[in-house]
């Protein structure tokens, strides 16, 4: 009991702070890495509800990201409907497109299931690269800026983009603790653990993938229209960039697979890195970005396979048998 | 017309040989160690850098530093094995696909700070002979590349075939519990097959070399393609790996031929899907894991 409480004072005070963020930094140099970080944590966050839990380990995600963005500025540029209408629409979508090509790679398992991912993600990129008359091919399309547009998901404040993704972060992180305390996360689990004895006792496993999978596409989609509402702009390899595929898997991996809180630590600590790289080293660092970030995920697989949160659970654990230790010796006769 | 369809089927063939020794070394791997390599794109890339330097620094022609860019390659091949795959085998996916996956992204951006994105690349005496054949034509380098990649393909099976450690590299894959029984020592033939697999990639970079430029990205070209080719010719096998290999450089080559130069590759995803789609099991039929 009172171990919850001390949980929800935690979750207050870091909501608090989190608010106040933006108020209190003003640069805004600062502030865009805060985006960037709430952004990627969400992307993690929502890439880990499919390859946290159930272990379906997909490097495609920049599918739904891709198409979550394109369809988005379609509407806008085309119709000009307001990208907040658009984020939605991309995310059904997505969730659409994940239904053929869940139905196509989970055929595979294991790392072949992974590779379907990424071809898949990659032949969308082709597609959108050739057929240039649908949207915009190579070129790509600058998106109109209009000012002070809070309706059409444009402010002049960083500090409001900053509100938007974070509120995106929430409602990720809301979504996966519903599913960890309901009957669908302790299937995912037993789908991660192994999927054949899942199935032997009664667990669905085509359709809870399906259905995790179609969630966790919808996520990422509303993470692909926010990113180029954020950064006016739009090409097939920003859209669908591999990068964007590895970064989901890769801070999920290192913060805790299949924790909720693992893809925040994990991008806090990988994003932070990277700036701290950047400032150090100029900008002329995508080398040594990634191998460094390709260093720390080996070292995590390597050594903790179970991320930071399993390396923070791991210390609380050793702590509380120290302070048991004592009081069971004094209640011993 | 038909000199065209012609034309492009023998390219495809021509390249189909190097997709076939990456892929080969793929499904060695997949085969005898069980995992994926997701790195293997970037050893071809390794040994297009050591052919390169080789030559332009020491003036010594690619066909001849395959006996040095393959026994390197193997060496590499066991330590990688060694240090770090063997650490993480066992019924755990996840530490699999990003150890292997970390790797490549680790090499591929080593190569993009010590050598920078250029392209480079190399011009030997036969880069742009070519034979004749009727209106066909038959490009020196690509054909000497072909027969190779063929010739070692064919040593490999006849290894695997013939000798106690390929026959013990199969025991080991087909019934590993097995094999460690009949006293075969897995740690041993699976460095060994993880340095073949590697071999055989720094073969198809040496080989590439005289008509394919270096940098750090090309590896990803070459194991998209290999693992396509790996499913389609049925997770594991050797034989499988080569004729779909072959098969996927043919349908590039027709597809960059008739659909336009930048359709290469949705060709050849097209055939993955559709591989998926109908038969997930590849072309040899058996099982999926």
């Amino acid at each position: 009991m009172q171990g919850s409480s001390l949980k929800i004072a935690a979750l207050v005070v870091l909501a608090i702070v989190l608010l106040a963020l933006p108020q209190v930094v003003e640069s805004s140099f600062a502030i865009d890495i805060f985006v960037r970080i709430l952004l990627f944590s969400f992307i993690g966050v929502a890439w880990n509800l499919m390859g946290g839990y159930a272990k379906q380990l997909s490097l495609g995600h920049a599918a739904y990201f891709g198409l979550g963005a394109y369809t988005s500025t379609l509407m806008q540029i085309n119709y000009g409907i307001s990208p907040w209408i658009g984020m939605v629409a991309g995310g059904v979508v997505a969730a659409a497109a994940s239904l053929p090509i869940g139905w196509l790679c989970f055929r595979l398992r294991g790392p072949y299931f992974t590779i379907a991912t990424i071809a898949t993600a990659q032949a969308l990129m082709l597609i959108f690269l050739k057929f240039r008359d649908f949207a915009w091919g190579a070129e790509g399309i600058t998106i109109p800026i209009l000012g002070n547009a809070p309706l059409m998901l444009q402010f002049e404040s960083k500090a409001a983009y900053y509100y938007v993704v974070l509120g995106l972060l929430a409602l990720g992180l809301l979504i996966t603790y519903k599913i960890e305390q309901s009957w669908m996360g302790y299937y995912l689990v037993a789908i991660g653990e192994d999927e054949d004895a899942a199935e032997a006792i009664g667990v669905n496993a085509p359709r809870i993938k399906r259905d995790v999978y179609m969630l966790s596409a919808f996520l990422t989609a509303l993470a692909g229209t926010f990113y180029v509402q954020y950064i006016y702009f739009i090409d097939p390899p920003t859209a669908f960039s591999l990068n964007i595929s590895i970064e989901a898997a890769l801070v999920a991996i290192v913060g805790g697979i299949g924790t909720l809180w693992g893809p925040v630590i994990g991008t806090l600590l990988l994003e932070t890195t990277s700036t701290l790289l950047q400032s150090w080293l100029g900008s002329n660092t995508g080398g040594i970005q990634l191998t460094v970030y390709a260093l720390i995920l080996m070292a995590v697989i390597l050594w903790r396979p179970n991320g930071l949160m399993g390396f923070v659970n791991e210390l609380l654990q050793r702590r509380r048998e120290q302070q048991q230790k004592p009081a069971r010796a004094r209640t011993a006769p | 017309m038909l000199e065209t369809v012609a034309q492009a089927v023998i390219n495809g063939l021509l390249i189909g040989g190097i997709y076939a020794l990456v892929s080969i070394g793929v499904t060695l791997i997949f085969g005898v160690v069980k995992i994926v390599n997701f790195a293997q794109g970037e050893f071809v890339m390794i040994g297009m850098y050591i052919t390169f330097f080789l030559f332009n620094y020491l003036g010594i022609d690619p066909l001849l530093s395959l006996f040095i860019s393959m026994p390197v390659l193997f060496v590499i091949g066991m330590l990688v094995q060694h240090f770090l795959i063997r650490r993480v085998l066992g019924p755990n996916d996840m530490p699999q696909i990003f150890l292997t996956f970390a790797l490549s992204l680790l090499l591929l951006n080593l190569a993009l700070l010590l050598f920078s994105a250029d392209y480079r690349t190399i011009h030997t005496s036969y880069s742009d002979a070519a034979f004749h054949l009727g209106g066909l034509y038959v490009p020196e380098a690509k054909l000497i590349a072909f027969v190779v990649a063929m010739a070692l393909s064919g040593a490999l099976w006849i290894f695997l075939r013939t000798t106690d450690l390929g026959k013990a590299m199969r025991a080991a894959s087909q019934k590993p519990d097995v094999a460690v029984l009949m006293g075969i020592n897995p740690n041993r033939v699976f460095a060994v097959a993880f340095g073949a697999a590697l071999a055989l990639a720094g073969a198809a970079g040496s080989l590439l070399m005289p008509f394919y430029s270096a940098y750090p990205f090309v590896g990803q070209v070459f194991v998209l393609m290999a693992f396509v080719a790996v499913v389609l010719g049925t997770l594991g096998n050797v034989v499988g790996a080569l004729v779909a290999s072959l098969m996927m450089g043919v349908a590039e080559s027709l597809g960059i031929q008739f659909v336009g130069a930048d359709s290469g590759l949705i060709v050849v995803f097209a055939m993955f899907l559709l591989t998926l789609a109908f038969k997930p099991t590849g072309l040899g039929g058996g099982r999926v894991r």
